[in-house]
C-alpha cells in the first residue's frame, strides 16, 4: 500500500497545500474545456438540447470510479484512508433537491461559477457573492437548522455496504448504465436539435 | 474588385482565428476530470470541492469581525481551528488552483471576455439578481448536503458513497423539477 | 473484427473501454486496506478477564518445558534482539507484524522491552482476527525482574525460601542470577550472552509453580 502518499507521510502538510492548489488548476482547465463556464452550457442540460454536463460528469465518475477500483485490487491505493463523506440522507434530500433548484437559477454550480467568474462573466461573479451570502445567512441561522442539517445519520456508508451488492459489480452496473445514458443523451439531442431544426423552418 | 474579395477573406480568416474555439469533446473533458479526481485521491486520500472553500472564507470573514460569536457558531467553529489560519485549508487552496486553471483554459481557447450569460428573453439586470439568488439557494443547498456537485456528486459518486449518490439523484430531481418554470430566464 | 473496431468513433471506443473496464472490474476486491475493525467490547472483557497476556514466570515455565506449541515473538528492532533476546523467541520488528511472518491461528506471545508496545501490537493482530494473541506482562522488564535476577526476599518464610531457591535455579538456567535486593539505583544486572539457553538441566517445577491467578485460554 503507497497510496494516499499524504495519508502514508510522504509529505507534509504545507506541501499538501501547494498539491490542492495544482490539483485545483487541473479541476479549473477541465472544467473550462468543457465549457463550463458557460451558464447557458451548464442549464442546457436540464432543457435537454446539451446534455454534456451528464456526459462530463458521468465520465468523470467512472474513470476515477473504475482508478481507485483497479488502483485498490492492485494493493497500491488504501481505500480504508480516503475520505467519504458521512451520510445524512434526509439532509442530503433536501440539499440536493435546493442545489438542484439554485443550479436553474443561477446557472452554475459553486465549482463552475468560479470557472465562469475567471473567464470574466459578471453573472458568474455575482453568483459566487450570492453563495457567499447563503453561507453566511445559513451559519448564522444554524441553530435553527440544526435538527435537519444532522437529519437521517447513517455514518460512513458506501452503496456496497447498504445495499448488499460486492463493490465490483456495482461498479460494472454503474459503468453500463453510464454507458447507456450516453447513448441515450446522443439519441435526445439529436431529437430536440430536429425539433428544433423542424420549428424554424 | 479583386481587392475587395482578397480584404474579404481577410477578415473571414482574421474573425476565424479571434473567435472563440469550440469546446472539447465532454468524453475526453470528463476523463479529464476524473483523473485530476483519481489524483486526488491517490496524492492526499481526498476528493475535490468547491462550497468547503466558501465555508472557510466567510468563517475567516466573520472571526476578522466578530471573534467570539465566530467561535461560538457550530457551523463556523468548525472552520476555525486553534492554532491554523481558517484559509490555511486544502479546499481553499484547491479553489485558488480552479480560477488559474479555468483562466488558464480559457485565455488558450479565447473564451475570456467580460460580459453576461443570459437567454435572449431576459435582460442583464433580472439575470444578474437571478444569478445571485441562485448563489444563495446554492449555499443552502450545499450547506445541508455536505457538499456540492464537485465534492458530492464527483467525489462521493466515484467512491460510491451512499449519501452522495441520493444528493446527486436529487440534484437532477429538483433541477428537472423547475426548469421549465424558468425557461424564460435561457431560452 | 478490426475493421469493424477502427469503424467506430472515438466515443464509442470510449464506451466500448469502460465496458470491458467495468466488466473486469466485476472481480475486484477492494477490501479495508490496512484499516482495522475492533469489537471494542470483546476486547476490553479480554483484558478485564486477564486473558490477554502471560506473566514472565509462566512463559519461563513453559520455555523450560519445552512447549513447542506457541510462538514466542520479540518485537523490536534486529539490533535489540541480536544482544539479548527470551530463548526460542523469533524477531518480528513491529513494523513488519503484518507482513505475514505470523500465522492466524498461531499461538502467539509478544514481547517488549515493556509492555506498552506489545500491548498495542496485541490490539493489532486481535483486530485483525488473530485468534490466540497474548502478551508477556511488562515485557523484557518483567522477564530480567522475575526470571533473570530473582529478588532474595527479606526474612523469608519457609514457602518463600523455597520458592526463592526455585526461581533462583531457573535464573541460572537461563544465565541469570539471582540478587540480593533490588535497589532502584543500581547497577543494572548484566544481560547474559545469548548463548545462555537452559543447558542446564531443567529443574524439575511442582505444579502451580507458573503462579499467577488460573487463567482461561481459548483453545489449546
Amino acid at each position: 500500500m503507497s497510496a494516499p502518499f499524504y495519508k502514508l507521510g510522504a509529505f507534509g502538510d504545507e506541501a499538501s497545500l501547494i498539491v490542492a492548489f495544482l490539483v485545483g488548476i487541473g479541476f479549473g482547465f477541465a472544467l473550462e474545456r468543457a465549457g463550463f463556464g458557460s451558464a447557458k452550457k451548464l442549464v442546457s442540460q436540464f432543457y435537454l438540447n446539451d446534455l454534456a454536463v451528464f456526459k462530463v460528469m458521468f465520465t468523470a465518475i467512472v474513470t476515477a470510479m473504475l482508478g481507485v477500483t483497479y488502483l485498490s485490487w492492485t494493493g497500491f491505493l488504501d481505500l480504508g484512508l480516503v475520505y467519504l463523506v458521512p451520510t445524512y440522507w434526509v439532509a442530503q434530500v433536501v440539499g440536493g433537491l435546493v442545489l438542484g433548484v439554485g443550479f436553474v437559477v443561477g446557472g452554475y454550480c459553486p465549482g463552475t461559477s468560479l470557472v465562469s467568474t475567471a473567464t470574466g462573466k459578471l453573472d458568474g461573479l455575482l453568483f459566487v457573492v450570492g453563495f457567499a451570502a447563503g453561507t453566511l445567512g445559513f451559519a448564522l441561522a444554524f441553530p435553527l437548522v440544526k435538527g435537519l442539517y444532522t437529519a437521517g445519520d447513517l455514518g460512513t456508508r458506501t452503496l456496497p455496504e447498504a445495499l448488499g451488492i460486492p463493490h465490483g459489480i456495482l461498479v460494472f452496473t454503474v459503468v453500463v448504465v453510464a454507458v447507456l445514458g450516453f447513448a441515450g443523451a446522443t439519441w435526445v439531442e439529436k431529437k430536440m436539435a430536429d425539433r428544433a431544426a423542424a420549428a424554424t423552418e | 474588385m479583386a481587392s475587395v474579395t482578397h480584404d474579404a477573406v481577410h477578415e473571414r480568416t482574421a474573425e476565424k482565428v479571434r473567435a472563440p474555439q469550440p469546446y472539447s469533446n465532454p468524453y475526453l473533458a470528463g476523463i479529464g476530470l476524473g483523473l485530476v479526481l483519481l489524483a486526488a485521491f491517490v496524492l492526499v486520500g481526498r476528493g475535490l470541492g468547491a462550497s468547503g472553500a466558501f465555508n472557510s472564507t466567510i468563517a475567516w470573514v466573520v472571526s476578522l469581525l466578530a471573534p467570539a460569536y465566530a467561535r461560538s457558531n457550530e457551523f463556523l467553529g468548525g472552520y476555525l481551528e486553534e492554532g491554523t489560519h481558517p484559509l490555511k485549508a486544502w479546499l481553499v487552496f484547491e479553489v485558488v488552483g480552479v480560477l488559474v486553471g479555468a483562466l488558464l483554459s480559457g485565455l488558450l481557447a479565447r473564451r475570456v471576455a467580460v460580459g453576461v450569460e443570459k437567454g435572449p428573453r431576459v435582460g442583464v439586470g433580472s439575470r444578474l439578481v437571478l444569478a445571485f439568488l441562485g448563489g444563495v439557494l446554492m449555499a443552502v443547498g450545499a450547506a445541508f448536503g455536505r457538499g456540492c456537485t464537485s465534492g458530492q456528486a464527483l467525489t462521493g459518486g466515484a467512491l460510491l458513497n451512499l449519501g452522495s449518490w441520493i444528493f446527486m439523484m436529487c440534484v437532477f430531481g429538483g433541477a428537472y423539477a423547475v426548469a421549465w418554470f424558468l425557461r424564460r430566464q435561457w431560452r | 473484427m478490426i475493421r469493424w473496431f477502427s469503424g467506430l468513433t472515438l466515443n464509442q471506443k470510449l464506451g466500448l473501454l469502460a465496458l470491458a473496464l467495468g466488466a473486469v472490474a466485476i472481480f475486484a476486491r477492494v477490501g479495508p486496506g490496512q484499516t482495522i475493525t475492533l469489537n471494542a467490547k470483546e476486547l476490553l472483557t479480554s483484558v478485564q478477564r486477564q486473558e490477554d497476556h502471560v506473566t514472565a514466570s509462566e512463559l519461563a515455565a513453559w520455555v523450560i518445558e519445552g512447549r513447542a506449541d506457541y510462538r514466542l515473538v520479540d518485537i523490536r528492532e534486529p539490533k535489540a534482539y541480536a544482544e539479548y533476546h527470551i530463548p526460542t523467541a523469533e524477531n518480528v520488528p513491529l513494523a513488519t507484524l503484518l507482513d505475514g511472518a505470523l500465522g492466524r491461528t498461531d499461538k502467539i506471545v509478544l514481547y517488549g522491552d515493556g509492555g506498552i508496545h506489545a500491548a498495542q501490537a496485541w490490539t493489532v493482530l486481535k483486530a485483525r482476527g488473530y485468534t490466540h494473541v497474548y502478551t508477556l506482562l511488562e515485557g523484557l522488564d518483567a522477564w530480567k525482574e522475575e526470571v533473570l535476577f530473582p529478588v532474595m526476599p527479606r526474612s523469608p518464610s519457609p514457602e518463600e525460601q523455597a520458592r526463592f531457591e526455585r526461581a533462583a535455579q531457573v535464573a541460572k538456567s537461563f544465565g541469570g542470577q539471582p540478587r540480593a535486593s533490588a535497589s532502584p539505583g543500581a547497577e543494572p544486572m548484566p544481560l547474559p550472552t545469548q548463548a545462555a539457553a537452559p543447558a542446564v538441566a531443567a529443574p524439575t517445577l511442582p505444579a502451580g509453580a507458573a503462579g499467577g491467578p488460573k487463567k482461561k485460554r481459548e483453545g489449546c
